[in-house]
């Protein structure tokens, strides 16, 4: 029995039970209530026989208040009252009527009602006679008739009351006994309900907690062990206890399978987590790799272990085209001497070769025993397996990898495998890329390096053309000047030649007549003197004798001045004749050495004369003149050497130095005659001065060695009379040599008026040019730069702005030394006129604090005029003020200079900016 | 450079070109018998050299100039004066100097001495250009220059201090642009056609010939500058001459170079943080 239809068929029992205990008392309640019922209409019946009792008593009364004949105004009161007392007894016996049903009573009540009518009618007799007055018959009705009539309705009523009475207590006694018997049965029914509710209850209850029980016990016995299993509950019922143990055993057997299948799920994921981390290990290591080697070499040292390999090799594709091949880059566990591995594949070629074909992965599971070994220390072993895998990127082969192991790859490690080798391909692209990219980088680099070589080359040549430039242009320049200042020259000559032939005339006749006039007397003088020396009387005391001497030599100098005077003149007036003719000139040689060798044995000195092996026999010249020259510079080489040795050397001329000589001769080859000589020397600065007229290397020189000094001008001019010139080489202390250079060959109508015109115009021009004041030129060490070149600064035109005249006034000082015109204004505005009256100044000097338009402002406007946006300004700026200078560049000045202005640092500033490039 | 080839797989086919060869010989040649090592110099360079040498000089081939060379010390002098490119500028490329000036200069203050190299210092004009740099900054004093160059004659000419006047205007403004912050009148002395730099900028500079090919490192340099030299070396060389200078340079030490170079393929990068990549000032780093 469910546990339901229990608790149904229980509670149901006890219902019913209810019930019927219900009914019984209700019955009872309705037999006590009919009774009670019937007791009230009876008391009713009762009352309202009393009533008419009462209301014949108050009729009585009235009925014989009238007869008493009261006063007038009691009549009416006491008529109505008698009649409304028998209605209302005739009411009550109308109620008796419809109440009571039973016989005895009705008959009882019908007499009454006979008898309330008889006395109605009666008593409207009555009341005639009282109106009548007829009081006798009236009492006697009342007091006979009519009391009659009423004693026996009196009787009547009564009676009736009786009756009723008697059925009420009847009916009192009916209640007492039904109430007595509903009492009893209503204890012994709740007295059977309970006892039979109890019974029910326990009866449930029982049955309920116990197998509740079983299925607790059970259930809280659940837990899922190792095993995985569950406990079950024993079903013997089919009450829901019994569903419960089964759907327990249900619920249990899904538990369980749910846990296998989680745990499978979490097997597999376990192994996912291991492909995952292995994956990400084996990507992680890629980055910041950049060569494929490394990655090769990382990723076989990483993979193989993992998969538990015990050898692997990874080979590169490289090349391009047909020639694509695959290369090995790494290897794991190569066993160097026999080292594993072949070198390279073609596509195609071998296992290798064919995988970068195919695209797929290959395993190999049959390995013949005479395959590769893998090697322990202890011994060898072949492997069992061997895979063989591509690394792809779209499509393309870039990779393959061998791994051979000594077990079965698992799936797992296949899996990590292929995994890993979709991944490499992406990054050897990448790494390729890279390789391509660090290789254009450096491609660049390189390129950039090639360049800035190149360009430097290019600036080192452009620099040596430069210079090669500028020198030849120099050299043009010079060569240019030096026409135009000969034709200039030339032109003055012209004009001055009239002049000039007059006036040197003059003084070369007036020289010539004046020495000619005093070497008469002179002549005399001297053999007068000569006489007196020589004391032939000797009457003359010795100092009388010495005197004589003296005037004798100072004579005889002054003779030879005067000779060389005249010889001078002649030469410069052109009135020296040069006769070419042929000579040999191992003539020359026999003339210098009948000349000097007693000479030099005398002095103790050495005296050679050589003669160039390659010399032409014959020179045609005027012979006289050049053994004129020879004389003159042996006899001056004998002059200042003490000691030692002098040489004539006669040789042909280095080709160069020709290039100096007029053209005239430059044709014919020149010949070099030098003189060398191991005596004093001249100092470098005295060099030059030597060849000029009346000039010696030092005041003092003539008189230790006497001379007129004239001689090397002579000679010089005989030189270039002669189409050559005279050369001097010394070294002071060391000796000197002096070359003549002439032509092997003269034309005969060769002395032209020109080189003795020119020469003139030198003698008369030279001198203002060459004491030009060039003194002020600092002090000079470079001194293989020609002087004309020094002055840098010479004719520049510079404007200097300041309104402080004191200092434009020290500047233009200094500016004028170095022959600079110097412009100025005192101030900015100034300044700017000025230089638009001059447009040809080539610097300005820019006095920064002025009043009306200061220096920055001047400059700014300076360089917006086009023509003077290339003007060298040089700033003076106050040293103090520091962020001047920047301002200064800013403004337009090329360059800044301190003030105080020392002045060494403005002349150098000065020469930079005006340095003009050719 | 590209060596000889010794695997001869066929006697009568060529495996270099002939051109390629001619020079090899001939550098070996140079080195053995002069001692110049210009086995490593940039092959293009050399290229271009020899042939501008060939041309001046009308010679047909390599081979040619190859036989004057080893027997005409003249011509050997030739080609080396060919060789050496001494193009330089005072404070050339301006934003180098101006950039030490901001970046170098205060590294080098709290250095109670400083030593500088000048390497492939050509005529000496960067080096003075250093020297003024420094004296502005008050870092003279205590600082001691290395100037050399494998070439002497220029570092001869280094020693005078006389710079051509034709480019001081040019060098005016490269002191303006590289930060001067005097005059730079006040350095010079116009002597002629050349600037005389005041002696006392000279007073803590050392020159010296040094062949950064074959010599040793002489010293630990808290600076050294090798700036258009690297650019005639090739790849080769260059690593080594960088590994060079890199065990001659003080740890923290700063290494300038030409504004063309770069130290990011010399195999040594690692070991410098970059202090002005554009100027390529970089600073030792471990
Ligand atoms: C183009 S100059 C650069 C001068 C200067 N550093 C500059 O950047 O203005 C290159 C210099 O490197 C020198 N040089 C070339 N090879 C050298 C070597 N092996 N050792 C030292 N100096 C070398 C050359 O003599 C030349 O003076």
């Amino acid at each position: 029995m469910t546990f339901k239809t229990k608790l149904y068929l229980g509670f149901g029992i006890l219902f019913g039970l209810f019930i019927i205990l219900q009914v019984i008392l209700t019955m009872m309640l309705d037999k006590l209530d009919e009774n009670m019922d019937g007791i009230s209409k009876n008391y009713q019946m009762v009352k309202l026989a009393n009533t008419i009792q009462e209301e014949l008593s108050i009729f009585s009364m009235d009925s014989r208040g009238l007869i008493a004949n009261p006063p007038e105004k009691f009549r009416s009161e006491l008529m109505n009252g008698k009649y409304n007392a028998l209605k209302r007894a005739n009411s009550a016996i109308e109620s008796l009527r419809k109440l009571d049903r039973e016989e005895k009573s009705q008959k009882l009540i019908k007499d009454l009602r006979m008898m309330n009518k008889t006395l109605t009618k009666m008593e409207k007799k009555s009341d005639e006679l009282f109106a009548t007055g007829d009081t006798e018959e009236l009492t006697k009705l009342y007091w006979y008739k009519s009391s009659k009539v009423r004693e026996q309705m009196t009787e009547k009523a009564d009676e009736l009351q009786n009756i009723q009475v008697k059925a009420v207590n009847n009916k009192i006694d009916q209640s007492k006994k039904t109430y007595n018997l509903a009492l009893k049965m209503v204890s012994i029914y709740i007295i059977a309900g309970l006892l039979a509710g109890l019974f029910i209850a326990v009866w449930i209850l029982r049955s309920i907690t116990f197998n509740l029980n079983k299925v607790t016990s059970v259930m809280s016995r659940v837990s899922l062990g190792e095993s995985g299993r569950l406990p079950r509950i024993k079903v013997n019922t089919k009450d829901e206890i019994g569903i419960i143990g089964e759907a327990f055993n249900k619920m249990a057997e899904s538990i369980e399978m749910q846990a296998m299948q989680e745990k499978k799920l979490k097997h597999s994921a376990e192994e996912q987590s291991w492909l995952k981390t292995k994956v990400s290990e084996v990507s992680n290591m890629y980055p910041g790799i950049d060569h494929l080697d490394t990655l090769a070499h990382r990723f076989i040292m990483k993979i193989a272990p993992m998969v538990e390999a015990s050898y692997g090799v990874f080979y590169i594709k490289e090349g391009s085209g047909d020639e694509q091949y695959l290369k090995k880059a790494a290897a794991y566990a190569s066993n160097k001497p026999h080292d594993i591995g072949i070198e390279k594949f073609r596509l195609g070629e071998g296992i290798i070769g064919q995988c970068a074909i195919d695209k797929k992965m290959l395993v190999l599971n049959d390995i013949p025993e005479n395959y590769m070994k893998v090697t322990t220390g202890l011994g060898m072993a072949s492997p069992k397996t061997i895979i063989v895998m591509p690394a792809e990127f779209e499509g393309e082969v870039l990779a393959v990898v061998e791994l051979a192991s000594l077990k079965q790859f698992t799936p797992l490690q296949k899996m990590l495998l292929e995994e890993v080798m979709g991944n490499i391909g992406i990054t050897i692209k990448s790494i390729l890329r890279q390789m391509q990219v660090e290789q254009l980088l450096q491609d660049s680099q390189a390129l950039t390096e090639e360049l800035q070589t190149q360009s430097e080359e290019l600036q080192m040549q452009h620099e040596e053309l430069r210079t090669v430039n500028e020198q030849l242009e120099e050299q043009f320049r010079q060569s240019e000047q030096k026409t135009k200042e000969l034709e200039e020259v030339r032109e003055i000559l012209e004009d001055k030649a009239k002049q000039l032939s007059l006036s040197s005339q003059y003084k070369s006749e007036f020289l010539a007549n004046m020495s000619h006039e005093l070497r008469t007397p002179l002549n005399s003088l001297l053999i007068l003197a000569q006489m007196l020396a020589d004391n032939p009387e000797k009457n003359l005391t010795e100092k009388q004798v010495e005197y004589a001497k003296t005037i004798l030599s100072s004579g005889n100098d002054l003779l030879h001045l005067i000779n060389d005077i005249l010889d001078l003149t002649k030469v410069q007036q052109g009135k020296i004749e040069v006769n070419p003719e042929a000579f040999e000139l191992t003539e020359i040689k026999a003339f210098a050495e009948r000349r000097f060798i007693h000479y030099a044995k005398k002095k103790g000195i050495r005296f050679y004369v050589e003669l160039a092996s390659d010399l032409p026999k014959v020179m045609y010249t005027d012979s006289q003149r050049l053994c004129q020259i020879l004389n003159n510079l042996l006899s001056n080489a004998f002059k200042f050497t003490e000691e030692g040795e002098i040489t004539l050397r006669i040789k042909r001329a280095d080709n160069q130095l020709s290039i100096r000589k007029d053209d005239d001769y430059a044709s014919s080859p020149l010949l070099a005659f030098s003189v060398n000589d191991t005596g004093i020397g001249i100092p470098k600065d005295k060099q030059r001065i030597i060849f000029e007229a009346f000039k010696q290397a030092d005041g003092t020189t003539s008189r230790k060695y006497g001379g007129t000094g004239l001689g090397l001008s002579i000679s010089l001019e005989i030189a270039r009379l002669l189409g050559g010139y005279i050369d001097v080489k010394s070294i002071e202390g060391k000796g000197s040599t002096f070359t003549l250079y002439l032509p092997d060959s003269i034309h005969d109508k060769a002395v032209t008026e020109l080189s003795i015109s020119k020469h003139e115009a030198a003698a008369t021009l030279l001198p203002d040019a060459s004491q030009s004041p060039e003194a002020p030129v600092q002090v000079d060490e470079i001194s293989h730069y020609p002087k004309e070149e020094k002055n840098l600064l010479k004719d520049k035109k510079i404007l200097i702005v300041d309104d402080d005249m004191r200092n434009i006034f020290a500047l233009t000082t200094v500016l004028e030394n170095y022959q600079v015109k110097v412009v100025f204004a005192e101030n900015g505005k100034g300044g700017i006129d000025v230089l638009k009256e001059h447009p040809d100044i080539d610097l300005i000097l820019m006095d920064i604090m002025m009043p009306e338009m200061d220096g920055f402002e001047a400059m700014r406007i300076i360089r917006q005029i086009p023509e003077c946006c290339n003007i060298p300004i040089i700033a003076l700026t106050a040293k103090a003020m520091k962020h001047d200078k920047q301002h200064c560049i800013e403004a337009g000045a090329s360059d800044y200079i301190s003030k105080p202005v020392n002045i060494e640092q403005l002349l150098s500033i000065i020469r930079v900016w005006l340095y003009q490039q050719k | 450079m590209e060596y000889l080839g010794n695997e001869y797989t066929s006697f009568l086919r060529p495996v270099d070109n002939l051109e390629n060869i001619e020079i090899a010989l001939l550098l070996e040649g140079i080195y053995r018998y002069y001692g110049f090592d210009f086995r490593n110099y940039s092959i293009q360079f050399i290229k271009r050299r020899i042939w501008h040498r060939m041309r001046t000089d009308n010679i047909e081939n390599i081979s040619g100039l190859q036989e004057r060379v080893f027997h005409d010390p003249k011509m050997m002098e030739k080609l080396l004066s060919d060789l050496s490119i001494n193009v330089t500028e005072m404070f050339r490329d301006p934003s180098f100097f101006s950039s030490f000036r901001t970046k170098v200069v205060p590294i080098l203050r709290d250095y109670p001495f400083i030593r500088i190299w000048h390497a492939g210092c050509s005529t000496g004009e960067e080096v003075y250009s250093m020297a003024i740099l420094l004296y502005e900054e008050g870092l003279y004093e205590k600082t001691r220059i290395y100037a050399t160059d494998i070439n002497g004659s220029v570092i001869k000419s280094a020693q005078k201090g006389l710079f051509p006047l034709n480019r001081m205007k040019k060098y005016t403004k490269n002191y303006l642009e590289a930060g001067g912050t005097r005059s730079f009148s006040e350095y010079y002395i116009v002597k002629h056609e050349h600037a005389s730099f005041h002696p006392f900028l000279a007073k803590n500079i050392a020159f010296a010939q040094h062949n950064l090919v074959s010599d040793q490192s002489f010293n630990e340099f808290h600076v050294i500058i090798c700036r258009n030299a690297l650019i005639y070396f090739n790849k080769l060389l260059q690593s080594r001459v960088h590994q060079l200078l890199y065990d001659s340079l003080s740890l923290s030490g700063i290494l300038g170079l030409g504004s063309k170079e770069s130290i990011q393929f010399s195999g040594i990068a690692n070991y410098y943080e970059e202090v002005d990549s554009v100027e390529k000032i970089y600073r030792k780093i471990k």
